[in-house]
């Protein structure tokens, strides 16, 4: 059953992206059908709900210094493996995929209505009923 | 131990006393009499010099912190290790809220948790330039750790610096106020003397090589640019600094968590099954070492048999007194998995000394956090232990300061 919003159809399911990181990270995507929270519902949708997926993977930034400080950490120890340039680069390295795999395990677990709801409490959307 | 700190002021011209109650952060009421006196008035016994004033802050019994300290190498779960402990405590700890994103620092109702990177003398590119690591002593400031580490446990806040792990940089300091319990992580919590005789409980993980790689290639495989190659090279390197910095603070800590490979299966080399010791240390005030059935004999059990059934390679369990790094030791060990829940209560009902409240305590609290690594082996199940423990020495020393009366000590 196609039903189209915001110019996606769930006959064919297909990941939205949010963030810019998105576009690159392609390979650590899992496909399957697709949620929209907080977006205009245009038509009507038979059944099912849209929630965008982000890729599990650190920002682009952190993703980029770790490749960087290990290309560097190769060519420093390249001619002395022993100095403490080296050292020292192999250990900027280690620092790197430490906060890369810290920025990784943030983003899977933030959920983005949770996030906003903490801070807002009182909002229509975060109203939770208990009786 | 008195509970007042003392602090010198400008002098007065009135003797007045000022008693009044505030609630800290943390929530309990502390009560702050203030003493004003002249230079005329030496009568006070609490100044012995007439030409002295003297601030007198007395708070009630818990208004000292107690710190504790963690110690293991980037990488090796201290992170999952402050959730439990926190858990176990009571509260989610969360990085402070509208201040730098990038803190290192997490904070919950009763505990604060100070990440040691942020007392780096030299930022990522200082390093990278004299060619220190991180691991290197001479890339922190032990001085101002010990000062600031000093001035929480008294009870005063600080502010403390921190270092962005994302940008390498040291970021302006934010403030720390003192909480019921104050853990310092990271790489030197033991190496200068004087932090050392500050902390009140310290424990050291100690990954095995061999571990620590399989984890590391867990963590960085997913990461574009790594490689198993770099992953090792970059082990290797940290290697010769860890030991000789890092590693020696293993004979000063109380308990050490050792994570080893199995031997419950010949050559593994998955490094899915973990062997894990929890090595306590005698002696200690405030902590009592738990054991297996009898304390001070040694015992070897596998519980998997009659009463309970196990899967493959099931669970090991052994117990007994030994000495590590000169010191004498209680060891429990565990090498295997826990497959069911069945299991871990088990096990939890035939250890003895676990300091929980009630029974199925250690059992709750590892189903609570199901989805941290370690959950199903001994690394959750000695971090959890640990966090009672912890928990129970807070109590002790809590309960030992209400006792000793409250007096002033001069400034």
């Amino acid at each position: 059953m196609a039903a189209t919003m915001a110019g996606v159809s769930l006959s064919s399911p297909r990941v939205i992206f949010k963030g810019p990181e998105s576009l690159q990270k392609s390979q650590a995507i899992r496909s399957g059908p697709v949620f929209m929270l907080n977006q205009r519902w245009t038509g009507a949708v038979s059944s099912g709900r849209m929630v965008s997926i982000r890729p599990v993977q650190a920002s682009p930034d952190i993703t980029g210094k770790v490749e960087e400080s290990i290309k560097s950490a190769e060519e420093t120890c390249a001619g002395d493996a022993t100095s403490g340039e080296c050292v020292a680069a192999w250990d900027e390295v280690e620092e790197l995929s430490a906060a890369a795999s810290h920025a990784r395990d943030k983003k899977k677990t933030s959920d983005p209505l949770e996030e906003y709801c903490k801070d807002n409490p009182e909002t229509d959307e975060c109203r939770t009923y208990d009786n | 131990m008195a509970a007042c700190t003392v602090y010198s002021t400008q002098p007065l011209r009135t003797n007045i006393s000022i008693p009044t109650s505030s609630k800290t952060h943390v929530g309990f009421n502390q009560k702050q009499v203030v003493f004003y006196t002249t230079t005329k008035k030496s009568s006070n016994r609490r100044t012995n010099s007439n030409n002295r004033r003297y601030l007198i802050t007395c708070g009630a019994g818990d208004s000292q912190t107690i710190v504790i300290g963690l110690a293991a190498d980037s990488g090796c779960g201290k992170s999952t290790f402050m959730r439990r402990l926190t858990s176990v405590f009571g509260g989610a700890a969360e990085p402070p809220k509208g201040g730098n994103p990038d803190s290192n620092t997490l904070i919950s109702d009763t505990t604060t948790v100070i990440c040691l990177d942020d007392y780096h003398s030299l930022d990522r590119t200082g390093r990278k330039e004299k060619g220190v690591t991180a691991l290197d002593p001479r890339a922190n400031d032990f001085d101002l750790m010990y000062e600031q580490v000093k001035a929480i446990k008294e009870g005063v806040s600080v502010q403390k610096p921190i270092y962005n792990h994302v940008t390498g940089l040291l970021d302006p300091p934010e403030l720390i106020k003192p909480p019921k319990i104050l853990v310092i992580e990271g790489l030197h919590p033991m190496y200068d003397s004087r932090v050392r005789d500050l902390l009140d409980f310290s424990i050291y993980l100690d990954i095995s090589n061999e571990v620590k790689f399989a984890w590391k290639i867990q963590r960085d495989m997913a990461e574009r640019g790594h490689s198993l190659e770099s992953i090792k090279a970059s082990i290797e390197a940290r290697k010769p600094d860890f030991e000789a910095y890092i590693d020696p603070q293993k004979q000063y800590a109380d308990a050490v968590i050792e994570v080893l490979p199995t031997q419950l299966i010949p050559d593994d080399n998955e490094g899915k099954i973990l062997r894990v010791r929890l090595i306590q240390k005698e002696g200690v005030k405030y902590f009592s070492p738990v054991y297996l059935f009898d304390d001070g004999s040694t015992i070897s059990w596998i519980p998997c048999g009659r009463k309970l059934t196990c899967s493959y390679p099931g669970i090991k369990f052994s117990y007994g007194p030994e000495t590590y790094k000169g010191n004498e030791v209680s060891v429990v060990e565990m090498d295997g998995q826990f497959d069911r829940l069945d299991e871990l209560i088990y096990v939890e009902s035939h250890l003895s000394n676990l300091s929980s409240k009630f029974y199925g305590e250690v059992t709750q609290q590892m189903l609570k956090h199901a989805d941290f690594p370690g959950s199903n082996n001994g690394t959750g199940l000695f971090q959890t232990i640990v966090g009672l423990k912890i928990r129970d020495l807070f109590e002790q020393i809590v309960a030992s300061r209400a006792e000793t009366p409250v007096g002033a000590a001069k400034a």
